[in-house]
């Protein structure tokens, strides 16, 4: 076990090796970014509007008679921004993005692409991970902000449509005990998780072996150890920066 | 292709950023537009936080903008109005509870309908403060308190020191006098029953006494009584003149007019007949003493 969290040390050691080499992947970093973020963007936002959507149709009535509908919106908005917006799209995107980078990655790795590079004195680590790590720091909080406005939206609609809450106890809701630090752990939570998703992903895909069957196996293990590196970050970033979020 | 991805990369970088930070502005403001600022001094405890409402005459008009914690025992407090409302001089802020989970509010109440208003960055006096959830939660305890020590009280008194038999008595005997008075009124009844019997009985013997009067010797009778009394109408008129004129002659006598008047009246009259009676006094008793002088009685 230790020796498997050494692997990585050395693979996050030389990450920060190829951080310095901006020529080899700045064109690189754009594209991934295409890919991370703008083509993931449909299916973050198809989950979004059903999670709102369903947080607070479930949330108005779990209500017990006597409670201000206004709590509607509260719980909504500190459902989504909180946890369902940057957990979920972090999950998503594990399965869409995570996936594709350890098939990508393993498959260069096991047709000897990477080899190739390394032949023609390129850093394929700086090539292939690098873009990918700052195209899923950047996108995942950019993705998750536009799932959380989507999210609420869905929820405020909802609502106001499904339910007998009204737009203005909604808004009094959701504006109740805002602190903007809200928004900042949201977009702490997704940068750490899109960060988790391209650091084990590449790292699977860059270790893949034993030809297709190993990319396959390979794909399946990163999106397993994505998905509970991703829920065990959500937990520590509950422990260690809660406390700071009550408005 | 290239550029193409750095303009859909852009654009959804761009628009993230907006929206997160348009977001947070609503969120925390309510809008792009802050309001102006107002001031009040709360007491500690007063359960406030940013982003509270702030209720004009129950309208929303803002929001709770920052908490202050003052070493003084107060919490200076600066909400936010909206630009498009005023509120009225003589208005008095106070903290109210909002819903039933100790979420707090800004109400301010204003007195009267006033054109002036508060100026932006001026301090709105505070009013007494409406219970909030912990009071009522504290109340509820003492009630709650207070319940059970009525509950221990009565475990005592019916049960440890044998109310409940002595209940359980009290209700035997009540049950028994209730017999008893069930007796007593069907023996009652009886009697009732028997009287009215009776009474039947005797308005029977009443009607059939009734139906044998002669009516037309009650018609005489009647007759009778009212030619009766017709006279002795008669008789009280005769009375009544008699007694006229017994006045007017006792009225005359009183005058002192008319002989009998003259005799009643006149002192004259009663010393003449007094000297009259001495006289006829001492002649009778010469009369005892010397009847020889008088009377001369010779038969032969």
């Amino acid at each position: 076990m230790f020796a498997r969290i050494g692997e990585r040390g050395y693979f996050l050691r030389d990450i920060g090796r190829g951080v310095r080499d901006p020529a080899t992947y700045g064109t690189e970093t754009i594209r991934q970014m295409r890919n991370i973020g703008v083509d993931s963007l449909p299916l973050t936002a198809i989950v979004a509007a059903f999670i709102g959507a369903v947080t607070a149709f479930q949330t108005r009535y779990q209500l017990f008679g006597g409670v201000q509908l206004s709590v509607v919106g509260l719980i909504s908005r500190q459902s989504i921004i909180l946890e369902l917006g940057p957990l979920l799209t972090g999950l998503v995107l594990t399965g869409r993005v995570g996936a594709r980078i350890t098939a990508e990655i393993g498959t260069m790795r096991v047709t000897e692409q990477i080899d190739a590079l390394e032949t023609l004195a390129y850093d394929p680590i700086a090539y292939l991970v690098v873009p990918r790590l700052i195209a899923a720091l950047i996108m995942l909080p950019m993705l998750t902000i536009l799932a959380n406005a989507i999210g609420v939206g869905t929820a405020f609609l909802t609502a106001i449509l499904a339910t007998d809450v009204t737009s203005a106890a909604f808004s009094e809701g959701l504006r109740l005990a805002f602190a903007p630090f809200q928004i900042v752990y949201s977009i702490i939570k997704a940068t750490l998780f899109g960060g988790a998703i391209a650091f084990f992903c590449s790292y699977e895909g860059y270790n893949t072996t034993a030809g297709a069957e190993g990319v396959g196996r390979s794909t399946a293990q990163a999106v397993v150890i994505t998905s509970v590196a991703i829920l065990v970050l959500d937990a520590l970033t509950a422990l260690l920066l809660a406390p700071y979020l009550q408005g | 292709m290239k550029k193409r991805d750095d303009v859909l990369v852009g654009i959804v970088m761009a628009v993230a950023v907006l929206v997160a930070i348009v977001g947070s502005l609503w969120l925390a403001r309510g809008g792009l537009s802050k309001g102006y600022p107002l001031y009040a001094k709360f007491p500690w405890n007063s359960g406030l936080k940013q982003g509270q409402p702030v209720l004009l005459a129950g309208v929303n008009v803002g929001y709770v903008d920052e908490v202050d914690l003052r070493p003084d025992g107060t919490v200076l407090t600066t909400f936010r109005v909206g630009k498009d409302y005023k509120v009225p001089r003589g208005t008095v802020a106070t903290v109210v509870a909002n819903g039933i989970f100790g979420d707090m509010a800004i109400a301010l109440t204003p007195k009267a309908p006033n054109p002036n208003s508060i100026p932006p960055e001026d301090t709105v006096p505070v009013g007494p403060s409406a219970p909030g959830i912990a009071q009522i939660t504290s109340k509820a305890d003492s009630i709650a308190t207070s319940v059970n020590a009525m509950t221990t009280a009565l475990n005592k008194q019916l049960i440890a020191d044998g109310g409940v038999q002595d209940l359980r008595k009290a209700l035997a005997s009540s049950n028994a006098l209730v017999l008893n008075m069930n007796r007593l009124v069907s023996q009652f009844s009886v009697i009732a029953a028997e009287q009215n019997r009776q009474l039947s009985m005797t308005q029977a013997a009443l009607r059939r006494a009734t139906s044998g009067i002669d009516s037309a010797k009650i018609d005489s009778t009647l007759s009778s009584i009212r030619t009766t009394s017709a006279n002795m109408a008669q008789l009280s008129a005769d009375f009544r003149l008699t007694a006229m004129k017994l006045d007017s002659v006792v009225a005359k006598a009183n005058s002192g007019t008319g002989s009998v008047g003259l005799m009643l009246n006149d002192p004259g009259a009663y010393n003449d007949v007094r000297a009259l009676i001495q006289h006829m006094d001492s002649l009778m008793a010469d009369v005892k003493k010397n009847p020889r002088k008088y009377i001369n009685l010779s038969i032969f």
